[in-house]
Formats: C-alpha cells, structure tokens, sequence
C-alpha cells in the first residue's frame, strides 16, 4: 500500500472512529442501569454555575460519559480479553477464572473487619440474648477462594487463622464447621453463591448441630431462565451460563414466608425474580432485612433465628422442615437496635451464619 | 482535562478539530486559545485566571523590554516579569513549603496557605520565562499579537505536562504554519502511540507500584520488582504525554521539540540526562547553567553551578524534600562522572556493565523521586541493597510477578528502540513498506480500541506529570 494511501486511510479511519463515536453516544438514548454490572448508570449532571466553578460538573460529566459510551459492554469485554489473554494477567479487577470458575480474590484477611462484625454479632447477644437459655451458634461459609486459589496460584487468607479470629472474638456462640460439606461445584460458576441442590448437607450437618434432624426429601426443580452471576458481569467475558436449581415440595409450599419491610407474605421461591438483574434473588426474594418463614406442617416447638447474609437465603428453605418458625435477620439492611420491636427473644436457636467475604469486608453490617 | 479521558478523546478533540480546519487561517490561533482556555478550565476552572495574569505579563513585559532595548529599563522589565513569573511559581507551589520548614525550624506556627497546585503552572512559567528572556537577549522579537501569543503559552497539547516548547521553536510556526495529510497522519501515528504507552503500559504498571504499597507481604523481591517497575512507569507516563503533545501539536501544523530519546539505553548519568527530559535539561541548560557561568571559571565554581542546577531541577519537580534530594543525587553523580566516573566508565568495553550501573542508579533515584520522605526513600533504598529484615520471596510477590510480567516485559523491549531497529529492516526489505503500511492501519486502529476499551473499564488514569 503507498504511504500517501495509507496517510489519507488512517486519517479517515481515525476519524471516523472519533467521530462516529462521538455521535452516538450523544443520539444515544441514555439507560438507567447496567444489566451485567448490576447498577446504576450515572445520570446527565446538572449544569449551572456552581458546579463548573467548583469542578462538579466536569467530573460528572466523565461518570456520564464512561457509564453510557456506545458499546460499554463490548468494550468492557475488549479490554477484558487483552488483560487476560494479551498481557497475560491473572485477574481483571481481582476478577480470575480457573477452571471455569470465576472468583473474586478476598485477600489480605482483614482483621479489623473480622473483628468489627464480632462486635456487632456480641452487641446483638448482649442486647438480647445474654442471660438467657438460648443457645447460639455460628457457622462460617467459605467463599470459593477457599477451594481455588492457593491451589492455583492466587493469593488467599488464611482460612484457619480467619476462623481462629472470628471464633475466638465470638466466644459466646458454639461453632458449626461446614467446610467439610463443601466443595467446589457446590457453587455457581458466575456467582459468589453455592448452589441450593447441592447443600442439603450443609443444612442437615447445621440442623443436627443445633439437634434437629432433617429428611431432605424434596425434588429438585430447575428455573429456565439462564444464570449470569454476579462475576459474569464483573469479569466482562463470554463466560457460559449458570442454571439454577431449587428444591421443592408440598411442605415448602405450604410455608408462608413474611416480610416485615412490606407488611406482605412472599413465596419461598419468587420466581418473578428470575427475570430481574439478579436471579438469585428467587430465593426469598432476595435482600430483605427481617423475614420470618412459618412453616405450618412442623408443630415440634423449635424455632431458630438466623442472623445472616445473601447465602441463608438459598439454606434457609432447607431448614425449614425442622422449625414451626424461622426469623432471618439481615443486620446490613436493619440496625439490631431496632429489633425488640418485631422480635421476641425467648426460646429459640440463633445461628450466625455468614460468609468469610461478608465477614472480611464488614462494613456495611450495622 | 486528560487526553486519556473519554471527554477529551470523543467529545473535545474531534470538535475542535472540526473547527480549527474549518475557519480560516486568520482565524486558527483563536480557536486553539480559546479551545485551549476551555481545556485548562475544564479540570480547574479557578487558575484560568492565574495563567492569564501570567500570559499577559509576559506579553506587556515582553514589548517593554523590546521597545527599551539596550537601555536599563530593559533590564528593569525583565527582572520585573520573571519576578512575577516566579513568584506565582512560588506563591503556588512552594510557599506552604518554605512556612513548614521555616516552623520546623524556628518552632514557630505560622499557618499555611493551603493553595492546591495549579497544573501545568511549572511549564508555563518555564515557557514566559524562556520568551521574555529570549526577547531581552535579542534572540526573538516580541510578539506583537496577544492573540498569537497566548496561543503559544495556552496551548493545550503541551500546556499541563510539556514538553517545554520555547517561543523560538514555534515563532515562525505561529504565524505561517503549513497543514498537510502527511502531518496529519504523523501527528495521529504519534497521538496514538502516546496513548497506547499511557494507558497500556503506563497505567497498568501504575497499577502494580499501587498493589506494592499495599501490600501487607512484602519481600526483597517485591521491591525490586516496584521499584522497576516505577522506573518504567514514570517513562511511558510521561514520555507517552510527550508523545500525545508532539502528534497533537504535528495535527495543528506545529513542530514541538523532542522529549525523551530512549533513557533507559544510555551508558552513563550524563547520557541519561541528554535522553530524558530533554526539553527541560535544555532550558536549565540555556535560562540557568550558562547565565550561571557553565563550565568557565575555576573547578569548584563548575561544580557549584551543576549542583545549583540539579537543586533546582529537583526542586522544579516539587516542592518536597524527596525532590531536592532527587537532584542532589543526580548533582553529586554527574559530579563524580564529569570529574573521573566517565573516564573509567569508557575504558569499560562491555556496553552491558554501563547499562546496569546506569539503570541501576537510575533506578535507586526513582525510588527517592516516588518517596513520601527522604527517610522513607533511605529506608526503600536500604532495603533493595539488603538492610531490612524483608523475606527474599514471597507468595504475593511471585504472584504479581506472573501477574504483570508479560506488560513489565512489554515496557522494558518497548522503552529500547529494537523495535524501531526491527520496523526499518523490514521497510528495507521489498514490499516491507507496504506490508507495514497495512499493518500499521490495524494496529493503531486496533491500539486505539483497545485504549478506548481500557478507559471504559477503569478510572485509574492520572497523569504523573500534572503535579510538576
């Protein structure tokens, strides 16, 4: 190709890049929200005096421009293939995949955090339950680092000295250790979750800790919409599906799931939800910061309170043949302060039940 | 605003563009102004006004002195212009340091002023100064034009992070200047570049010196592997600037002055010096060095003029101590070489043993130049030459190492000119040129994409060199 061709070609192509761009993104009609990123898009500043003389709007204004770029998706994508395929990069944004798998590293261990949710967990039991015959509990779940990443090659904490920590700081509560029931397929391959249909031995290991025993006789039903987790969105590559799983029957069924948010009873499995950003929210709709799921078909006298995040959702349900009542509270979403005030505690069980990356980045617990 | 932004690449650049080539020729210096003026006031709407006092200073003092040429008014003039030049320089940016020390020292507690650095305010000063004092030396006549002047000054591909380009550069250029397709595409080949070492290289090795100072795990491998990898980070930052500046200015029928000439090749300090920075080592050089009596005179009043001039290269970088001990370090090293250290260097046959002792010093002098202090940069320094009770290897450290090695390689090929060396060969060999032609359309095509993909993805992206 002669040089003055090629001269005049990238002149043209360069500008119609810019150009073309350029345009588009000013025709195109703005969206609310990132699908894959589960998000808010930033929205058009507002445009005064003020805010040009203090900076605001310019900054804003390259929010603006990054959040609803024609293509974002796409081009998030690019950038993801060349940092991993390219330049050979282990993770994107801590994002990494091995094996089909995907995972966000949670290192270093972060003991201030560990320690605050203690605090928070100890607030509770001094406020409520100290001084009563209710016993407590704590389990911990380990999120999928703990499976895959020193094994391949990932920085990861240690395991041992978190549980050491968070046991230690919550000496009122008696641990439950489910790591043995876990595995690495027990969770999605998109998502931070484990799977419903693979952990009825968590349940039933966590029933019989706290002495109840559970049968687990359900069918295992499957949702047909497809699955894109949380890290499908984050890591911005062509990964496959997940598909969701759920275990039913006429016991579940009849359970009456009630949300104090809302002052409505909800279904077990919301599979409205299954269409929404987040599928996995199907499961007791997801984030709510005070259920309780009555289940009419136990009349034993048990009952639990689970204190717990985005993973009692799917767990729960499975517990439920063991309890006339279950309370989930989500003391992200309420203060504990508040709780007298829709809560009796008086001869229940109280589980703990949270994730090492809940527990690692604890500040949004109240 | 940064050109490695969104706004600046899809929505500034291709309107100004559109308009510069679309008024006519009496009309251009007034559309880069005033595009110019908008892009300072973009990122900081607040100093417009202190580079306007300081253009117009320049242009009112520059007049003056021309017009009373030969005279003592003359001289008046110009000590009043690089007077207010430098005292804006250093109301701006060095008083809050001169209060701290001046409380250290006298315990007293005078309170600080507080001022946020205005960008770009050390290249503009630099660029009056060089103009005024060009015009008292007769080597430049006075810019009549405000406009024309201005334009020079304000001029947005170089105005935040150079190069230092001076009037006499450019003077002819402002008035008459000639747009063609070839310098179009020189200029575009060379934006492109620019962005790519900025935000693919630059920004990712970036990335890692942060991940280092993180770290809770760090090792003697670590450290080298950051202190490295600032090295190269600094270079494709600010040389990748460089780089955007010179194709921007080429697009709009300018011709800047070289920057960086391959650094991290050079076989002593002083050859470092003649590749890095050129534009500023020129002007200390020209505006301070010679003034000062360069190398006439007795030994020791050379030497004293070399470690004023490293001071205040030092110093020009920030107002911190680290910064003054920066140019102290290259002050005492290009010392001991002019004295004896290059005679011996030489004699050394083997061109490798230069480059480490180079890159090596040049190494440990960014490791000072990224310090919070001068006794963090000592402590870093003792700890890469083996004083600390650092582990050798860690988990974390082998792990980034993997992790970044394919872009920590990608800079060190890229910061020599193999590749230069390699495209002339094959535009030597028959046809090279064409097949080059098409692949280089891909690639930058491609370069561009993948930078845009890059700045949709992350929001990682200052510019070293704003704060100088």
């Amino acid at each position: 190709m002669p040089t003055k061709i090629k001269n005049i070609l990238l002149i043209l192509i360069t500008a119609v890049f810019l150009l073309g761009f350029s345009v588009w993104s000013v025709l195109k009609p703005d969206e609310k929200e990132s699908v894959s990123e589960r998000r808010q898009l930033a929205e058009f500043p507002v445009l005064n005096m003020e805010t040009v003389l203090t900076g605001e709007f310019m900054s804003s204004f390259e929010k603006y421009t990054l959040d609803h770029f024609p293509l974002r998706d796409g081009f998030r994508t690019v950038k993801a293939v060349t940092s991993f395929y390219i330049f050979r990069q282990k993770d994107n944004h801590d994002i990494y995949i091995e094996n089909g798998y995907a995972s966000k590293l949670e290192y270093p261990m972060n003991t201030e955090s560990v320690r605050y949710a203690a605090e928070r967990f100890r607030f509770v039991y001094k406020q409520f339950i100290a001084g009563t015959d209710m016993k407590v509990y704590l389990s911990v779940i380990p999120d999928k680092n703990y499976f895959m990443a020193k094994a391949n090659g990932y920085p990861s904490m240690d395991y041992e000295v978190f549980i050491s920590e968070i046991t230690s700081e919550m000496d009122f509560a008696q641990y439950i250790d489910i790591s043995s029931h876990l595995e690495l397929s027990d969770y999605y391959r998109t998502d931070t979750h484990w799977r419903q249909e693979k952990i009825f031995d968590v349940a039933a290991g966590l029933a019989s800790a706290m002495g109840v025993s559970l049968k687990g006789e359900y069918v295992e039903k499957k949702a047909e919409t497809p699955f894109y987790g949380v890290y499908y969105g984050q890591s911005a590559l062509p990964l496959p599906a997940d598909k969701i799983y759920y275990l039913d029957n006429q016991m579940l069924n009849q359970c009456r799931v009630y949300d104090y948010e809302t002052d409505t009873y909800l279904p077990v499995y919301n599979l409205e939800k299954l269409n929404g950003n987040d599928p996995y929210e199907m499961f007791l709709s997801g984030s709510k910061s005070l259920l309780t799921i009555e289940n009419p078909s136990v009349s034993n006298g048990k009952e639990l309170i689970i204190f717990r995040d985005s993973f009692g959702s799917s767990l729960a349900p499975l517990l439920a043949e063991g309890y006339e009542k279950i309370t989930l509270v989500d003391i992200r979403y309420i203060s504990p302060n508040l709780l007298e005030q829709f809560l009796d505690f008086e001869n229940q069980d109280v589980l703990f039940l949270y994730s090492t990356s809940v527990l690692n980045n604890s500040i949004t617990i109240k | 605003m940064l050109f490695s932004s969104i706004p600046f690449l899809y929505y500034f650049l291709p309107g100004v563009i559109l308009l510069y080539f679309a008024v006519p020729r009496c009309l251009k210096n007034s559309v880069i102004l005033l595009s110019s003026l908008f892009f300072y006031a973009w990122g900081e709407p607040e100093y417009l006004f202190f580079m306007l006092i300081s253009i117009t200073q320049g242009y009112i003092f520059g007049i003056l002195i021309e017009k009373y040429h030969d005279r003592k008014w003359s001289k008046i003039f110009l000590a009043a212009s690089v007077l207010i030049s430098l005292g804006l320089l250093g109301y701006c940016k060095y008083a809050d340091f001169f209060i701290r020390n001046f409380n250290a020292a006298t315990g007293l507690s005078i309170p600080l002023l507080n001022i946020a650095l205005p960008i770009g305010i050390s290249f503009y000063t630099f660029q009056i100064l060089s103009y005024v004092i060009d015009v008292y030396r007769g080597d430049t006549e006075a810019q009549k034009n405000y406009i024309n002047l201005a334009a020079y000054i304000a001029m947005f591909p170089q105005l935040i992070a150079g190069p230092i380009v001076r009037y006499t550069d450019i003077a002819g250029q402002l008035q008459n200047r000639k747009h063609s397709l070839e310098d179009i595409a020189a200029g575009i080949r060379r934006f492109l570049t620019g962005l790519s070492k900025k935000i693919l290289i630059a920004n990712i090795l970036g990335e890692l010196v942060s991940v280092y100072k993180a770290s809770q795990e760090k090792s003697l491998l670590f450290l080298w592997v950051y202190a490295i990898a600032y090295m190269l980070h600094v270079y494709f930052d600010f040389s990748g600037y460089s780089d955007m500046a010179i194709g921007l200015g080429r697009v709009f029928g300018f011709h800047f002055p070289e920057n960086f000439n391959y650094p991290y090749i050079s076989g002593s300090i002083t050859e470092f010096w003649r590749r890095w920075h050129m534009s500023l080592g020129t002007w200390f050089r020209d505006y301070l060095y010679i003034p000062l009596g360069g190398n006439r005179g007795s030994k020791s009043r050379w030497l004293f003029n070399i470690f004023i001039v490293w001071m205040a290269t030092g110093f020009w970088h920030g107002a911190e101590w680290n910064f003054v001990l920066w140019g102290i370090f290259f002050a005492v090293l290009l010392m001991a070489e002019k004295l004896w250290l290059l005679k011996m260097l030489n004699k050394i046959k083997l061109r490798i043993v230069k480059h480490i002792y180079t890159l090596f010093l040049v190494t440990v002098s960014f490791v000072i130049f990224d310090a919070a202090s001068a006794g963090e940069a000592f402590s870093t320094i003792s700890a890469m030459l083996g004083f600390s009770a650092l582990s050798p290897v860690s988990f974390e450290s082998i792990y980034y190492l993997k992790s970044y090695g394919v872009i920590l390689a990608v800079a060190m090929v890229a910061a020599t000119p193999l590749m230069a060396g390699f495209i002339r060969k094959i535009r030597q060999a028959k046809y090279g040129t064409s097949v080059l032609n098409v692949f280089e359309l891909v690639y930058l095509t491609a370069l561009l994409a993948v930078c845009t993909a890059y700045l949709i993805d992350g929001s990682f992206n200052p510019f070293l060199y704003f704060r100088f």
